[in-house]
């Protein structure tokens, strides 16, 4: 069986260069990690992340650009979205570990890696 | 801030997008830095069994001509109407594969680009496998993108036609020169009272024997002189925003008023510092006749004729200690404050302390010359000839082990250094002498400020980083932002001149036209599927982006969302609330995510 695969959605301004950063500097982390690039994760209704789980995804990571946000109040609209997500969550009995909302600027490589590796911890239970 | 006009343009189009998909699949080796650790043969081969997918072909070097040309003609011959590369960052090359769809008459919107560089291959370098499997599920992912994307047109933002040179000295000189040379304006904003940096000094410079005040003053007569170079003295920079084409700098001047300065580019040229030796570093600090080489310099200048004489001592030998804050080693060197060593080479030291040296043997003959070095790296055009002459000169050298210190030593009113020499079979040398001066590299300028306003990247060394060292040598991560000189490393006056050069016409080339395409990446609205329920425009954080209109669509009056494109930052708020998703940001529909989850979820 393969690993339980990490979805990562980073934005085009801040997370994405930021895991490229971690990609120059040769650090490494599991391949096990997908990462797309969206404008703003603030786009993503409820129930795509609930539908990601389903479809087989184990943990997800938005990485957010948090207040280097460079549209007005998504990162507001985006942490209340996230709230009523795991509402959900706690509905279907997923444990809500398997989201996290978080900030990753361009250069933050230390906080990618970290924020993947306590995501491999969530994941490793569930298939 | 004001808004700028922004507008469309039309790109050509084939309409061949309309009929069945078929989509060619590229899978780049990057020369090895891809196809060392993923199995691209595999990848294509995967692909090429993927619903839809045309062709599917690996390649040595996507954006090579070669590479291009194989994607303009399947377009042409093969009938592909939608392309996806796995390759390095996009980034790096986006730009380069959309101009091939573009010039192979394809809407240049009707790609992806899968990045299995920057998060594949240089991440995953001891999981081949693993890296090969997660690349052909993100190639995959690509094509599901590629297959629901829409083509598109792109939008241009007028541009400021200023550029906005933060920094005076050379560098900063050079780049406002060239951008006014270019026919734009150009804002030089200095913290000091004059332009100039770290050529506002004694001495002379290599390779050509000028003074260096004199380079100094003579770059900045011509701006000062120049009526499209306005130059901010003593101005200290509070805050950056807007973003390229529209940037807005506040200034704080030193009389306490307020500036704010409108500039389409920024060029950063805030230079270097000298390295500071602790105290105690090679008796730095603890006895006046040990001086760092700018020290020095001064002090050869300021004395007279006759005899070297410093701090009322005749001087009769100086020994001259190389690499003193540079090429440092982990347990050798002690960190500096930010608990770190400066791993790399200054580049400018070997050559400048070997002038210096000849320049004192010119001035005083008679003084005797050490030099403690561990690699000479008198490296650029002529530079050699500079350390022929210091040998000419019996300038005696001592090359010291890599991973060994020699040590200063103070006994009474003499300097006594100790150094292992490898040049006669690592023997205990002992040098008596009246000076020591020490070699001190280059240290990143404390810019934290700066670096917090725009999110500028570094490098491990504290530098600013460029995008990529051969690709994008002068341009940052961040759009319309520029590195030009000693800002991004240590270079000589040479090097920083051409630097600058190149930043001042990578930012003129951007602002030449007076508008910017910016991706035409914004909401829209398919009228079908909207019920006029009215939840979007309450998400929406722009005034007048997003509103509700009558409108007759299909023959019939309705309610319907209306995006104004100039005012829609494509943010995709409104997507999220929209149940029938009749809005969508273009390029980036929800759609197209489900697939690509669907895609990535699958074994
Ligand atoms: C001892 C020594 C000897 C050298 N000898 C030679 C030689 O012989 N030949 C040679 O080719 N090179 C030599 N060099 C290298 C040369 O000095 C540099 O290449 C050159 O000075 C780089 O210019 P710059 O404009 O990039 O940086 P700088 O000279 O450091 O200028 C930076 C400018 O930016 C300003 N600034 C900094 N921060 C801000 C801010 N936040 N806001 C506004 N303004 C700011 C500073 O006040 C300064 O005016 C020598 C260097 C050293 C240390």
């Amino acid at each position: 069986m393969s690993k339980p695969k990490i979805l990562i959605i980073t934005t085009n301004h801040s997370s994405y260069p930021g895991a490229n950063a971690v990609g120059q500097a040769r650090l490494s982390y599991g391949s096990n990690t997908y990462i797309i690039r969206v404008p703003d994760p603030v786009m993503f209704p409820e129930d795509f992340y609930i539908r990601a789980f389903e479809k087989g995804i184990a943990g997800i990571i938005i990485m957010s650009s948090g207040s280097d946000c460079p549209y007005e109040g998504a990162y507001e609209r985006l942490s209340k979205r996230i709230q009523n997500v795991y509402n959900i969550m706690k509905q279907k009995n997923i444990n809500i570990n398997r989201l996290k909302l978080t900030t990753i600027c361009t250069v933050c490589k230390e906080a990618f890696l970290k924020e993947i590796s306590d995501m491999e911890k969530v994941v490793q239970n569930v298939n | 801030m004001e808004e700028n006009k922004i507008y469309e343009k039309e790109h050509t189009i084939n309409e061949n997008y309309r009929q069945k998909p078929k989509v060619a699949v590229y899978v780049c080796h990057c020369g090895g830095n891809i196809s060392d650790v993923v199995d691209v043969k595999k990848v294509a081969e995967e692909l090429s069994k993927y619903h839809d997918v045309a062709i599917s072909r690996e390649y040595a070097f996507m954006c090579s001509s070669t590479g291009q040309d194989y994607i303009v003609e399947d377009i042409q011959k093969n009938g592909i109407n939608r392309v996806v590369i796995a390759a390095c960052s996009p980034a790096l090359h986006e730009l380069t594969f959309r101009g091939a769809l573009q010039r192979a008459g394809l809407n240049p919107y009707l790609y992806e680009h899968v990045n299995i560089r920057e998060q594949v291959s240089w991440v995953h370098k001891n999981d081949k496998e693993g890296a090969t499997k997660k690349a052909i599920s993100l190639v995959k992912a690509g094509v599901e993108k590629v297959l629901r994307q829409d083509p598109l047109n792109s939008i241009r933002v007028e541009a400021v036609k200023t550029v906005a040179v933060i920094g005076g000295g050379v560098s900063g000189m050079r780049a406002a020169l060239s951008v006014a040379k270019n026919g734009l304006n150009a804002v030089i904003i200095e913290k000091s009272d004059k332009l100039g940096g770290k050529l506002n000094r004694s001495g002379n410079v290599y390779p050509t024997g000028e003074k260096a005040i004199s380079v100094a003053e003579n770059l900045s007569k011509e701006v000062l002189s120049s009526d499209k170079i306005k130059v901010y003295f003593n101005s200290e920079i509070t805050f950056v925003s807007g973003y390229v084409g529209n940037f807005q700098i506040n200034v704080k001047r030193k009389n306490g008023e307020y500036e704010k300065i409108k500039a389409g580019a920024i060029i950063i040229a805030t230079g270097f510092d000298n390295y500071k030796p602790y105290e105690g570093e090679y008796g730095y600090g603890l006895n006046k006749f040990v001086l760092t080489l700018p020290e020095f310099i001064e002090a050869l200048e300021k004395s007279g004729p006759g005899k070297f004489n410093y701090n009322g001592k005749d001087i009769n030998s100086v020994s001259f200690i190389h690499c003193v804050g540079s090429r440092q080693i982990d347990g050798i060197d002690k960190p500096g404050k930010n608990g770190k060593i400066n791993e790399y080479c200054s580049r400018v030291c070997c050559t400048s302390l070997i002038n210096t040296a000849n320049n004192l043997k010119t001035k005083y003959p008679d003084v005797e010359v050490f030099d403690i070095y561990t690699d000479i790296r008198t490296y650029g055009m002529d530079h050699e000839s500079y350390y022929k002459e210091a040998s000419k000169n019996d300038v005696i050298f001592f090359r010291r082990p890599l991973e060994e210190r020699p040590s200063v030593e103070f006994d009474g009113a003499k300097i006594k250094i100790k150094t292992k020499d490898v040049l006669t079979m690592n023997e205990d040398m002992e040098i008596e002498t009246d000076m020591v001066v020490l070699g001190v590299g280059m240290v990143p300028n404390d810019i934290t400020d700066l670096v917090e306003y725009m999110k500028l990247p570094k490098s491990s060394d504290g530098f600013l980083q460029e995008v990529h060292p051969k690709l994008r040598p002068v341009e940052v991560a961040n759009n319309g932002i520029f590195i030009a000189g000693t800002a991004q490393g240590p270079m000589d006056i040479l090097e920083s001149l051409q630097a600058s050069n190149t930043a001042a016409v990578k930012a003129a080339a951007l602002l030449a036209s007076g508008d910017i395409p910016l991706d035409p990446f914004v909401a829209v609205v398919d009228e079908d599927k909207c019920t006029g329920c009215e939840k979007c425009p309450k998400e929406c954080s722009y005034s007048g982006a997003l509103t509700m209109i009558e409108k007759e669509v299909n023959g019939k009056k309705k309610k319907v969302a209306y995006v104004n494109a100039a005012l829609c930052k494509g943010c995709g708020a409104c997507a999220a609330v929209c149940e029938p998703r009749a809005i969508n940001v273009a390029g980036w529909s929800l759609d197209q995510f489900d697939a690509m989850v669907e895609a990535i979820a699958k074994e």
